[in-house]
């Protein structure tokens, strides 16, 4: 019983939601509509579950005194100071995001869009620490993902095939510091040659390639979007839908019960 | 130099300078900040909840008088707050069952109207435009790239052989998309953070 009915619920709501998908007819359509609706409110009462929680370990911290409490506080201070003026302002102009709502001319423009934008935005900094260690072209993937992404970002911006000139000059002496540091280690005279060779191709091919690249940035940046770029893209998408479908065929049949424990 | 009068432009202010002071190291600003907006951020995606789903389709329907159409999923949504009463704790499951067995519903529908099909529709092109080269050669690259960069993620058989480099292709085009990736990723960060820049020079200082 208190396996089975859950069961039994999990499998009729995704099979009908499955069946309207190929029978959009009545009584298909309909029960869709109305289970999509039924979905939108029981999934919203699974938020207070996680506000519980959130309350919970905050206010556990501040019982304990534990490192740091003060900004537990802050934490439930902070959520019922939102949840009461959204409250309060939403039942008095009919809609939190009413023009003449203080909550989202006050709160949502001068406290929350800054917050948030901030926060992402210094992730810009934390990216490119990242990049610098992900982007040390040692390999050939490394190399790929460091030329596709200097090439788009360049490519859609005003002015970027100008500041091409001293990335792709940065680049190349970079690769030269590179092959003079791994030199040092070469014992064999024909891994020697080719480690010369990759340096003479890379400054005599500098020249022609940001030439290239100065003219048809745009076109280059277009064609690395819609070409190789869609082809990796399509595979990924493909593999994600064909995963997705039988992980939701297996919690429709029974077989994945982990949400149950 | 003209500094903005307004209280709401010094907070916006703050917290922006707050949370920027993470840049130099933590410190008691910015762990205010942060608090601050894990806890606004909640009960903002409260509201939201409210104002949006279950007021205009639970809230607003019982107002009116309309109990019975929503009995079911008012049920199922109290069901769910059992969750709080450990001797009842296992009838929450009914409602959860209900939004899991909706969730896997909705990923196989959606999964094939918004990914298998889409994908697999535009991956079937010509492989010989006679009197275009350059069309060719791409739709060469698309069809083959897309084939090797899913071999890349069948882990049914050992990736050597000629599978293996048929793999090592697919790496190759996944490497590339990642790249383009991270170049928009990048780019829509230092975007806002231009935005925030502006908005501390602009609208609170008044210097630009």
């Amino acid at each position: 019983m208190k396996r089975e009915i859950p069961l039994l619920i999990t499998f009729i709501a995704g099979f009908l939601i499955v069946v309207a998908l190929f029978i959009p007819h009545p009584p298909f359509n309909k029960i869709e509509e109305t289970f999509n609706s039924w979905y939108i409110i029981v999934a919203g009462f699974t938020f207070i579950l996680g506000i519980d929680s959130l309350i919970l370990h905050n206010w556990e911290k501040i019982r304990r005194r534990s490192e740091g409490w003060p900004f537990a506080l802050t934490v439930i201070l902070s959520f019922f100071i939102t949840l009461i003026w959204g409250i309060v302002s939403g039942v008095r102009t009919g809609h939190i995001f009413s023009t003449n709502s203080t909550f989202r001319n006050y709160f949502y423009l001068y406290i929350y869009v800054p917050l948030q934008a901030t926060m992402f935005a210094i992730l810009s900094f934390f990216i490119a620490s990242a990049a610098y260690r992900a982007f040390r072209a040692r390999t050939l993937n490394a190399t790929l993902l460091l030329l596709t992404a200097s090439i788009v970002m360049l490519g859609r911006v005003p002015l970027g095939n100008v500041a091409l000139i001293p990335v792709i000059s940065i680049a190349v002496l970079m690769l030269l510091w590179v092959l003079v540091d791994e030199l040092k280690y070469v014992t064999s005279p024909t891994q020697r040659l080719i480690y010369i060779g990759i340096a003479v191709v890379a400054v005599v091919a500098a020249f022609p390639i940001t030439k290239f690249l100065y003219h048809n940035l745009s076109p280059v940046t277009d064609w690395i979007m819609n070409v190789p770029q869609m082809a990796a893209k399509r595979g990924l998408f493909i593999g994600l839908a064909l995963g997705g479908i039988a992980v939701s065929l297996r919690i429709i049949l029974g077989i994945e019960q982990s949400y149950m424990s | 130099m003209h500094l903005s009068t307004s209280i709401w432009v010094w907070i916006a202010a703050f917290f922006t300078l707050a949370i920027f002071s993470f840049l130099y190291k933590d410190n008691p600003f910015y762990r205010f900040a942060e608090s601050v907006f894990v806890g606004s951020s909640a009960a903002f995606a409260f509201l939201n909840l409210w104002f949006f789903d279950v007021k205009p389709k639970l809230w607003d329907p019982i107002a009116k008088g309309n109990i019975l159409y929503v009995i079911i999923p008012l049920i199922l949504s109290i069901l769910m707050l059992t969750r709080f009463i450990p001797k009842i704790k296992w009838l929450s499951r009914w409602a959860i069952a209900f939004t899991v067995g909706m969730g896997a519903g909705l990923g196989i529908t959606g999964m094939i109207q918004g990914y298998l099909v889409p994908q697999l529709k535009g991956t079937f092109l010509p492989l010989w435009v006679p009197g275009n080269l350059a069309t060719t050669v791409n739709n060469w690259l698309l069809v083959f790239g897309t084939i090797f960069t899913i071999t890349y993620f069948y882990f049914s058989k050992p990736i050597k052989g000629k599978f293996g480099v048929a793999a090592k292709i697919g790496i190759i085009f996944i490497m590339v998309a990642f790249g383009a990736s991270f170049g928009y990723t990048i780019m829509a960060r230092v975007s806002l953070l231009i935005g925030r820049v502006y908005f501390l020079l602009h609208t609170w200082l008044g210097m630009v």
